[in-house]
């Protein structure tokens, strides 16, 4: 049966209200629900849909239970917006939390159990009729992706998730690069520290690269230099720095040199050559 | 460290109001400790408590006491006894002192003199106490069931050490299991309409009992949305998990939650958090503030009728959601505060963009204030509705805009300074009339004061790490972290315990203290006028869903959707 | 004034910083397991098979609260967040991605390890070059604990027969 509109009628079990700000966000004007025919409906024998937010409490789960029955019985569609309708979210295996016994509560299943469904299962071996259950996963899922979800209800777009299955098929790579692998994951390391975990990458790609063009501690300094020179974020300056000295400190604690890899021509060295006083350049 | 920072924290006046209790109480303190900088646990046996606690909280000079959140914990494995722990801090910027009255209780007489009779602030969590942990509060007004599920069985504690977080005991839905609501006041006969009701569909459940329009008293059942937080924190989450799921405890104020929990475990474990991490939180801490006033205020005026004010006030409020969005990665579960500091920097382009949207929002706020507060519909329909006396608010021990409304002079920001606070200069503003127009003027004056704050962090944001290293937390040390979310205070109780867990963690939400005050607050206003009340008390959303109204002359009893009762307090406008 | 913005029905991209769901690149992944010890929601699983020696990594991303925990703490960045949030479906197996990968096996004893033949090779990689004798190492390193220890034992009986000898 295609629906042109659809009236929803809202039902919490037990949410903490984020997925339930999102929503109602969604009938303000910038997203605008209402032209893809969605109306919030004042009780449940008016709609066609109920939309479930919550990890499905047991204090809420009898009379969420009524509300579904409450329904008129066709089509029934439960839309389970967020993670904890879609599958229990955080608190999944908390003890006021629903969970039919098949499901367990300390299990190692996939798809993960939890939510909205219990509920819809346990209705189903009662026999009544309950329509399909659109899962809208987020926490909480932007009013974009709501909907998306009603949108995807409604036949108007197309699905786009699919799962996946992968094996060693799929092949390994290890990937090589200009500074020692425990080293780089130091450097990674200490960079959570100074500007998260967030910009840590691509600062020190960045880093990296100057690195591979550097022949010396001296020139790495000069290039680290005319990289914060032509960029305008201090934080990311800051961040170069404090690479530039632990990457100095770390290299001469081990107090060798470090040969370059034969096999890898874009990099002269994987690392600096540190002299034998000590003295590896600027601190 | 501002000068008015500086007095607060003083330690001559901290130790003026310890050294007085101690003084007063001599012969019956069996120890006293200084667990963090500024709290104290004083432990006293069982017998003593209504005393102790009276004297703390009445005492004449001392101002704005308060009870800030009250603990039971199973501390069987360490010390053999069950333990309860009375939070109350002195505020009023008059001193930064939280007092934690202990007492342990042993397993074969788990009873304890209730604190209720004398300070009924402490009404709900005696109840909790009873539910979760079996420990009985005698002379309690109403002890009834509070806070686990009605199919939960009696005798069954959950928060105890010997349950497992997963177990989940049911027992049979009967007649007996039902319940208790009050007796509606006499004269009248009650339809029972139990919690199974066709069109009752969940979270918080309230009995108008009225006279005609008039409201007479009120009666409800919560705590639809128990989840078993504590104990899931307690077992199944390390220190840097449970920050997640403090963030989802509430839909609005998640990062108040989860700073005030990290600034309990930094205290307990005596973390140090960089100068920088504290402005980046104080930062979000505001922007939360922001957006949560301008939902508020947006729904108050929805529910007056004035829909153009409440479109004016979203429009405004997305701008800080898309904000947000842009700064931690999503609109409402910033992820940003860890133990130690923060996950995300504030890099340059990102700071601009705060000064730019908080120097849009202060002018599109201001135009909207003017036109609001010039509506005469909104003005005449909030004045003198919903009032709180000073004493009421006081006694309930309200925090927030409902109790600053009326005339409570207390902010956790400004009596207790934590993250950046401490740096910056603010105001708080304080209403007398306690009314709904008062509370929706503070929400306004704070979201200017909360622009002004954002804009002096980002002006003095120091250099340096963003989080702290540290290694290991000792267990069983306790402490209590607290801030100041949209709503009120908010209050987190920590044990740390082995393994990188928590021993005991209690939340306390800022509406946990609101609520009980509300039937005060609604007594003889009109039916048409709840939903406004309760709004301006800005509980967690979906509180307000359903509302049962009972005519205590017919003894007819009408169910009213969130809409119908909407409706009605819209019309209710076209009178003024 | 149009505000409303035309979406769904015209593409829309998340802004650059937005946490949208994870992804597990399975070419770096190598089954050690940290993001499944991150995870506060448990929808990353790490389920070992010794009979048939694999481990599968499994994420669920409709139990993915998005906190980006697993982000951090993958040592190979396999598994990061992408900015997708269409993950709507009817289906819950569409949300669920597998990295199934071989665990090592001991060329002693025939054993299955409890680490992978990836993770080992990431250990050797992160090994530095210089500090240990590069050759024992890679002949312990391949075997399980227990034939490791086995061969310590037996080294150390041989060289103190050397010695009485």
């Amino acid at each position: 049966m295609r629906l042109r509109s659809l009236y929803v009628f809202h039902l919490d079990t037990g949410a903490c209200n984020g997925c339930e700000i999102e929503l109602f966000d969604i009938l303000t004007p910038y997203y605008d629900a209402e032209r893809l025919g969605v109306r919030l409906a004042a009780s449940p024998r008016h709609a066609h849909a109920m939309a479930a937010t919550g990890p499905l409490t047991r204090q809420a789960y009898y009379a969420a239970k009524e509300a579904i029955k409450a329904m008129p019985p066709k089509p029934r569609i439960i839309v389970a917006i967020g993670t904890c309708a879609c599958s229990g979210g955080i608190f999944y295996n908390g003890y006021p939390i629903y969970r039919r016994p098949e499901s367990g509560r300390e299990g190692q299943e996939y798809p993960r159990r939890g939510g909205i469904f219990e509920l819809v299962q346990d209705l189903r071996d009662e026999g009544e009729y309950v329509g399909p259950v659109v899962y809208i996963p987020g926490c909480p899922p932007r009013p974009e992706e709501i909907l998306y979800g009603v949108a995807l209800a409604l036949g108007l777009v197309e699905k786009q998730v699919k799962g996946e299955y992968y094996t060693e098929e799929v092949g390994f790579e290890l990937p090589e690069y200009p500074i020692e692998e425990r080293i780089r994951l130091s450097l990674r390391e200490r960079l959570k520290y100074v500007v998260g975990y967030f910009d840590r990458e691509r600062i020190l790609e960045d880093f990296m690269e100057l690195v591979a063009k550097a022949k010396s501690a001296e020139e790495l300094h000069g290039l680290i230099q005319g990289y914060c020179l032509k960029n305008p974020e201090p934080r990311v300056s800051l961040a170069m720095r404090v690479l530039e000295r632990e990457f100095l400190r770390l290299n001469e604690k081990y107090g060798w040199e470090v040969k370059g890899s034969a096999e890898a021509p874009q990099s002269e060295v994987r690392g600096l050559q540190v002299s034998a006083d000590g003295d590896a350049g600027p601190r | 460290m501002k000068e008015w920072a500086r007095k607060i924290t003083d330690e001559k006046v901290r130790e003026r109001y310890v050294n007085e209790v101690i003084e007063r109480f001599r012969d019956k303190i069996i120890r006293v400790e200084r667990n963090a900088d500024n709290q104290w646990i004083i432990e006293i046996r069982k017998e003593d408590l209504p005393e102790v606690i009276g004297y703390i909280i009445n005492h004449p000079e001392w101002k704005e006491t308060q009870l800030s959140t009250m603990v039971g914990a199973d501390e069987r494995p360490l010390r053999g006894k069950f333990s309860l722990i009375y939070w109350i801090s002195i505020n009023g910027a008059s001193g930064d002192v939280f007092f934690g009255i202990k007492t342990y209780i042993s397993e074969d007489d788990p009873k304890f003199p209730s604190v209720t009779p004398i300070h009924p602030g402490a009404n709900w969590y005696e109840r909790e106490v009873k539910d979760l942990l079996g420990l009985i509060p005698e002379g309690h007004p109403d002890p009834r069931r509070l806070v686990l599920p009605d199919d939960w069985p009696e005798g069954v504690y959950p928060l105890r050490k010997d349950f497992h977080y997963t177990d989940s005991p049911r027992r049979e839905f009967t007649d007996e299991t039902k319940y208790p609501y009050r007796e509606p006041p006499k004269g009248t006969a009650v339809f029972p309409l139990g919690p199974y009701h066709v069109a009752l569909d969940e979270p918080g459940h309230f009995r108008l009992y009225v006279k005609g329009e008039e409201i007479v008293d009120v009666d409800y059942r919560l705590f639809y949305q128990h989840r078993g937080i504590e104990k899931i924190g307690e077992n199944r989450l390390t220190y840097d998990q449970v920050n997640f799921i403090a963030e989802r405890i509430c839909g609005i104020c998640g990062t108040a939650h989860a700073l005030a929990y990290a600034q309990a475990v930094e205290a307990a474990g005596d973390v140090e958090v960089p100068e920088r991490a504290e402005y980046i939180r104080t930062v979000m801490a505001e922007i939360e503030r922001l957006h949560s006033h301008l939902l508020n205020l947006g729904l108050a005026c929805h529910d007056v009728g004035f829909d153009k004010g409440f479109m004016d006030a979203f429009r405004l409020r997305e701008h800080v959601m898309w904000l947000a969005e842009r700064l931690t990665g999503n609109r409402k579960t910033y992820g940003m505060v860890v133990i130690g500091g923060v996950r995300r920097d504030f890099l340059e382009y990102r700071r601009s963009m705060i000064e730019k949207v908080i120097r849009e929002l202060r002018e599109g706020f201001q135009k909207w204030a003017d036109q609001t507060l010039s509506t005469k519909t909104f003005v005449k329909r909030c004045e003198g509705v919903g009032v709180l006396s000073y004493k009421d608010a006081k006694r309930w021990s309200s925090v927030g805009p409902w109790a600053r409304g009326s005339g409570r002079d207390f902010d956790a920001r400004r009596d207790h300074p934590f993250a950046a606070y401490k740096y910056l200069d603010f105001k708080v503003p304080v209403y007398k009339e306690g009314d709904v127009l008062a509370r929706c003027l503070v929400r306004a004056e704070e979201i200017l004061e909360s622009i002004w704050i954002i804009e002096q962090a980002l002006d003095e944001m120091p250099g340096g790490d963003i989080l702290a290293e540290w290694k290991e937390i000792p267990p069983y040390q306790e402490a209590v972290g607290f801030t100041e979310a949209p709503r009120g205070e908010d209050v987190h109780y920590v044990m740390t315990g082995e393994g990188n867990r928590l021993y005991r963690w209690r939340i306390r939400a800022s509406t946990y203290n609101n609520f009980p005050a509300l039937p005060d607050a609604m007594r003889g206003n009109s039916v048409a006028d709840a939903v406004l009340i309760i709004a301006s008390m800005d509980p967690c959303y979906s509180c307000t869903e359903r509302v049962q109204v009972v005519d205590a002359r017919s003894g007819k009893v009408r169910v009213l959707t969130e809409k119908e009762l909407t409706e009605l307090s819209r019309k209710a406008s076209r009178g003024v | 004034m149009a505000v409303t913005l035309k979406y769904p029905f015209v593409k829309i991209e998340a802004p650059p910083e937005y946490r949208g769901v994870p992804h597990i690149n399975p070419r770096l992944c190598i089954g050690c397991g940290a993001c499944v010890n991150a995870c506060p929601a448990d929808a990353l699983l790490r389920i070992d098979d010794y009979e048939r020696g694999t481990r599968k990594i499994v994420l669920d991303v409709g139990r993915c609260i998005r906190c980006a925990r697993c982000d951090e703490a993958c040592p190979t960045g396999a598994i990061r967040m992408t900015r997708n949030f269409e993950v709507a479906t009817l289906d819950r197996k569409d949300h669920v991605e597998v990295v199934e990968l071989r665990l090592h096996r001991c060329p002693n004893c025939g054993n299955y390890t409890d680490y992978t033949e990836r993770a080992l090779e990431k250990a050797l990689q992160i090994l530095p070059e210089g500090l240990f004798d590069g050759d024992e190492i890679r002949k312990r390193a391949i075997l399980c604990r227990n034939c490791r220890r086995k061969l310590t034992v037996d080294d150390a009986v041989e060289a103190s027969r050397e010695v009485v000898e």
